[in-house]
């Protein structure tokens, strides 16, 4: 039903799919793997990256959990657990969360929107391979014993030289501002994409909520990420080249880390948040069968909620000795920026009022988001209260908090798109009894595992401990949240062992298995490496479900054997522009390995940053090089070749017809 | 046979009572059993939000799970009309929380400015004591800013008296602590370079633990703090006490146990006043065998276990500052019995 | 052949049994009685003097010192200190004053009463 027909009979020179498919792919085996500009391509590896780093910080996270079930446990001594909890929390802040929302949006802006692929093709590719060499820098200073040990963030004066020699704190500053630039890179790559290259009629106002909430996102990305890549590069000069920024002693100020920090940092977990806001909305959509109630508020509330995190950064500072009236400002702010999520949360519940969706695994878990986010966020209006927050700030009551919102925030939603969109990303179906055992696992391992982490924080336990006293009688708590921490591991291993059988034998999906309402799917899955045989055009926020959709007009006139897209007017995307897009190429790989040298190099010694600013120099100069595009299909004969031969045919088809 | 001179512990509480200043069960370190009008304030504070919380959390579950269910009670779509879509998200999702979340700021405002005006203005004067963080223990040093000979300097255990605000200076020498006693008040941090302060007063006597609350280093997790409160005439004699050096040694035993303590560089870290031994690097042990807790509240200060702490403190407390002196049996024997003499 | 094999396994046998047949010695229970020793009690007790400050000790939380020997398998022990045989009245008097026992050594005088020596002596006696 949903696959686009043109009612008119297209253009002889157009939707050619032999033609598009040889344009638009890529050249096979490794060297084509390693050349790859492909968005869906490239999105699939940041997810599958990202979900693989989400393991790994989660295996991290059960031996924590194992370390601290019994008092004065020496499971883990308290060297390995500094290690232990730092490149947990590093690893699901920095190398999962972003990544893999921003590897999600990647695969399926240009899809929702109908273009072909991203606006900035090569850069999309270089953001990757930047983040790969992150991922793999930091896990190798973990393998070799020298991960980063002071906490995912880091405060001076304990990460400052003279307190921890180690490597392993570089490692951290190294890793971050590399990835900073991956995900500067896929921010900005998503805002051009989204901005110039949606279908035409897919005016701002039209555009999928989940393609808002990766918009503003982004541009959260582009005004927080700065400031994090510069305080570290200062801790970085403060650790190699003797400056003071952090050394009291030096007249600097170890605040001053925790401001630039938190600027970053709250932002940082509404970066991850929103496009789980405008998956949930997606999800709870179609699966009501029902635009969400609300376009405007909930949009509305996306923006707003974008901007006002960047006014909340202080609430992680109240226990240092701060002017009260400042302070107080920031419980204001804290509390006010859970007002457009209220909007959100009743939107949603308007949508699904009286509407008898269906209880598929994808809806489960957006509900499970509203229960476990809740909780969260209540206890963030508690903790956003100065004297409630001094007494629990830095206790297992935060641990609690944060956890809530993240894995309801975040991981809920993540697995709500992920059941929603596998059919499309892989054309098979995931089973439905595996995926509600994995949820209800995971839904109960939740609150076993971070529920009690509320009490321990109100008996006294701080975080980071690698061990406590059993006089304190912290014991019992600690063992329960264990046993849930396993139990929400078994249900995401649930979830592994229902994928690997969907990919093996499960169900063909076809295009669109839930009726839904946004353009994805009305492409096949999974879909062709050109996305759209021909690129739609749009009247309303949910074209899928126009009642004719089916003569909706599609985009003529773009040449096929080169990468050519529409590009579209801002606000109401009228047809503006003709893109020309560069192919695959080595390119992005060799400017990523040069992107690392300085970065990852001045480990080794700060000779390294030079020489890599110059390396970085020559990938540029190789990128911007006149002549890499247009990129070409080569035809015998050319298109007027292949022009006649259709014409012919069509004469004998015509001609087998009348007599 | 010696006359033994640690305290005799009493089975089972008795590890309780020293480490822990109580037994579980009777909030120890327990931010919703408060001693005093700090605490208290912040734990009032607490329940009334936790009493909205839960009010939210049961009507927004009631309202989804009505919303969910309506069509499948109904037996066909029923969907919102637009009007009622609109109060919904009007009234719930801005109107009520709105005045909720007013309400908690106003009294969070409130509840802030009860607590901080303690020890500030009119009121009886507060004591003040400096603690300064170090890796891994607090230095505390009582103030008379009108008699300077009266000061001096303890380790790890806060002796303040009842009824009296008591004004923390918060200092660090190092990275960044927490000054955290959950019975009597919310943490503030200890940070290089400035000096921030805590006022806060206890109602009844007791012993009242605390941990640091900023992670600092390797033993972070086990820098810990007692805070004693002492009727005001007990405090008083308290304070006489600590002002006066031990009396030296006459047991030859104690004689020599000093001697060892001086002989293997002890006095380079530590200090005991009215010996050559002026380190301020470690703890100040001029009164050690007075306190409940060695290490910064690691271990109960009995015979046994300050025999294992100086013998190996990397053993049980690995990454702390405490380098292991390797001492003969009756050198060790002679020690303890010495420390253990500097009440 | 066959009866090599047998043999091999009589062997192997034997061996796993020698372990188990240790503890079923019937003349251990009878040397490690600790008259009027509870040995449910040693634990805390070992717990309040500080013992784990100074010995692993397996069954009490936080006991992984190396100052002094470790006690796993303290019921097997021919000597206590090196000095006096492993009897229950000699440890008892060991764990009361081993000042006395062995002036010198490197473990100190406790203070421990007659009820907490016996408990924890009975305790000792069941790490085998």
């Amino acid at each position: 039903m949903a696959t686009l027909e043109p009612a008119v009979t297209p253009d002889a020179r157009a939707g050619d799919p032999e033609l598009l498919e040889r344009t638009w792919g890529s050249p096979p085996g490794l060297l084509g793997w390693l050349m790859e500009v492909n968005h869906r391509r490239i999105g699939r590896r940041y997810i599958a990256t990202g979900f693989a780093l989400f393991l790994l910080a989660g295996l991290e996270a059960l031996a924590i959990r194992m370390q601290l079930a019994v008092p004065e446990n020496d499971l883990l001594g308290p060297e390995v657990y500094r290690q232990f909890f730092t490149m947990h929390g590093a690893t699901m802040m920095f190398l999962f969360a972003v990544p893999i929302m921003l590897g999600i949006g990647i695969y399926l802006v240009p899809l929702q929107i109908g273009a072909r692929d991203m606006a900035l093709p090569r850069m999309n590719a270089l953001g990757y391979w930047v983040y790969l060499i992150g991922a793999v820098t930091l896990y190798t200073a973990f393998l070799l014993g020298v991960a980063p040990n002071s906490g995912w963030f880091n405060y001076p004066p304990l990460s400052r030289r003279e307190h921890e020699l180690t490597i392993g704190i570089d490692v951290w500053i190294s890793v971050v501002t590399i990835l900073e630039v991956a995900a500067l890179i896929g921010a900005v790559g998503l805002i051009v994409t989204i901005f110039k290259q949606r279908a035409p009629g897919m005016s701002l106002n039209r555009m999928p909520i989940f393609v808002w909430s990766i918009l503003v996102m982004s541009f959260m990305i582009v005004f927080a990420m700065p400031t994090l890549m510069t305080t570290s590069i200062f801790l970085g000069l403060d650790r190699r080249v003797g400056t003071h920024f952090f050394n009291p002693g030096g007249e600097g100020d170890p605040l001053l880390w925790q401001h630039m920090f938190w600027y970053f940092g709250h932002p940082e977990v509404y970066i991850m948040f929103l496009p789980g806001l405008g998956m949930v909305s997606m999800v709870i959509a179609t699966m009501t069968r029902r635009p969400v109630y609300g376009y405007t508020p909930v949009v509305l509330s996306l923006v707003a909620t974008g901007v006002l995190s960047f006014g909340l950064w202080v609430h992680h500072m109240y226990a240092t000795g701060l002017p009260r009236l400042g302070t107080s400002l920031f419980t204001a702010a804290s509390m006010l920026v859970t007002l457009p999520t209220a909007v959100q949360f009743f939107c949603w519940v308007a949508t699904l009022w009286g509407g008898r969706p269906r209880f598929t695994t994808a809806l489960h878990y957006a509900l499970g988001f509203l229960v476990i986010f809740l909780i969260g966020g209540i206890t963030g209006v508690q903790l956003g209260a100065v004297p409630f927050d001094l007494q629990v700030h830095d206790t297992f009551f935060v641990v609690a908090h944060f956890h809530y919102v993240l894995l309801g925030g975040v991981v809920f939603p993540l697995f709500a798109g992920i059941y929603f969109w596998w059919p499309k990303v892989t054309g098979r179906l995931l089973s439905e009894r595996l995926g509600k055992l994995g949820f209800w696992l995971m839904f109960a391992g939740v609150h076993l595992a971070f529920w009690p982490q509320h009490h321990l924080g109100f008996m006294g336990m701080p975080r980071r401990v690698y061990t406590y006293l059993p006089e304190m009688g912290w014991g019992p708590l600690n063992l329960l949240s264990t046993v849930g921490a396993f139990t929400l591991a078994a249900g995401v291993a649930v979830f592994l062992v229902n994928a690997a059988v969907s990919l093996r034998r499960g169900e063909p999906a076809g295009d669109d298995p839930w009726g839904g309402e946004t353009l994805e799917w009305s492409t096949p899955s999974p879909p062709p490496v050109y996305n759209y045989r021909w690129q739609p055009t749009v009247k309303s926020r949910t074209p899928l479900w126009d009642p004719d959709w089916g003569t909706q007009p599609v985009v003529t006139g773009l040449r096929e054997d080169q990468r050519e897209m529409l590009s579209t007017t801002l606000l109401d995307a009228r047809p503006d522009n003709r893109e020309i897009l560069p192919g695959p190429t080595l390119v992005p790989l060799v400017t990523a390995l040069a992107t690392a040298v300085p970065i990852v190099g001045v480990l080794f010694g700060l000779h390294w940053v030079p020489i890599g600013a110059a390396l970085f120099f020559v990938a540029i100069t190789a990128w911007n090089w006149p002549g890499a595009m247009p990129h070409r299909t080569e035809e015998p004969g050319g298109r007027e070749h292949r022009l006649a031969q259709r014409e012919r045919e069509r004469e004998e088809a015509e001609e087998e017809a009348g007599s | 046979m010696r006359p033994l001179s640690a305290a005799r512990p009493r089975l089972p509480l008795a590890a309780c009572a020293l480490l822990a200043g109580g037994c579980v069960g009777t909030g120890v370190q327990d931010v919703l059993a408060p001693r005093g009008p700090q605490a208290e304030r912040i734990a009032d504070w607490f329940w009334i939000s936790f009493a909205l919380a839960v009010a939210v959390f049961v009507a927004f579950v009631a309202v989804l799970a009505y919303g969910l269910l309506r069509a499948r009670r109904l037996g066909e779509r029923n969907e919102l009309p637009p009007a009622h879509g609109r109060n919904l998200v009007l009234w719930g999702g801005l109107v009520v929380p709105t005045a909720i979340l007013l309400v908690l700021l106003v009294l969070s405002a409130y509840t802030d400015r009860r607590i901080s005006r303690l020890g500030r203005g009119a009121g009886p004067e507060p004591l003040t004591i400096e603690v300064v963080g170090e890796q891994f223990w607090w230095q505390v040093r009582y103030l008379d800013p009108a008699h300077p000979h009266r000061e001096f300097t303890t380790a790890n255990e806060i002796h303040v008296p009842t009824g009296r605000p008591v004004r923390l200076l918060l200092e660090s020498r190092d990275v960044i602590h927490s000054f955290w006693v959950p019975n009597l008040h919310g943490k503030t941090d200890l940070i290089p370079g400035r000096t921030n302060d805590l006022v806060f007063q206890v109602d009844e006597p007791g012993v009242y633990r605390g941990q640091c609350a900023e992670f600092c280093g390797t033993q972070h997790a086990r820098m810990a703090l007692l805070v004693e409160a002492l009727p005001p005439a007990e405090f008083a004699a308290w304070w006489e006490r600590q002002l006066r050096p031990p009396a030296p040694p006459t047991d030859s035993v104690r004689v020599k146990g000093r001697d060892v303590f001086m002989k293997n560089g002890c006095g380079v870290c530590h200090s005991i006043r009215g010996t050559p031994a002026r380190g301020r690097v470690a703890p100040d042990l001029t009164h050690f065998a007075s306190r409940r807790t060695i290490a910064a509240g690691t271990l109960p200060n009995t015979r046994g276990h300050l025999g294992g702490w100086i013998s190996d403190p990397q053993g049980i407390k690995p990454g702390n500052r405490m380098p292991a002196v390797p001492l003969k049996g009756e050198e060790l024997q002679a020690l303890l019995d010495y420390l253990h003499s500097l009440k | 052949m066959r009866a090599a094999r047998r043999g091999l396994a009589a062997a192997l046998t034997c061996a796993a049994l020698a372990g188990c047949l240790r503890d079923l010695d019937p003349y251990l229970e009878e040397r490690h009685t600790v008259a009027g020793g509870k040995a449910g009690e040693g634990p805390a007790a070992m717990r309040v003097y500080g013992c784990g400050s100074c010995h692993t000790i397996p069954g009490v939380r936080g006991a992984d010192a190396l100052v002094g020997p470790p006690l796993a398998g303290f019921a097997h022990r021919r000597y206590i200190a090196g000095r006096v045989p492993n009897q229950p009245d000699e440890l008892v008097r060991w764990i009361l004053h081993p000042q006395g026992v062995k002036p010198g050594t490197a473990m100190p005088d406790l203070g421990v009463t007659g009820q907490d020596a016996r408990n924890i002596a009975a305790y000792l006696y069941t790490l085998k």
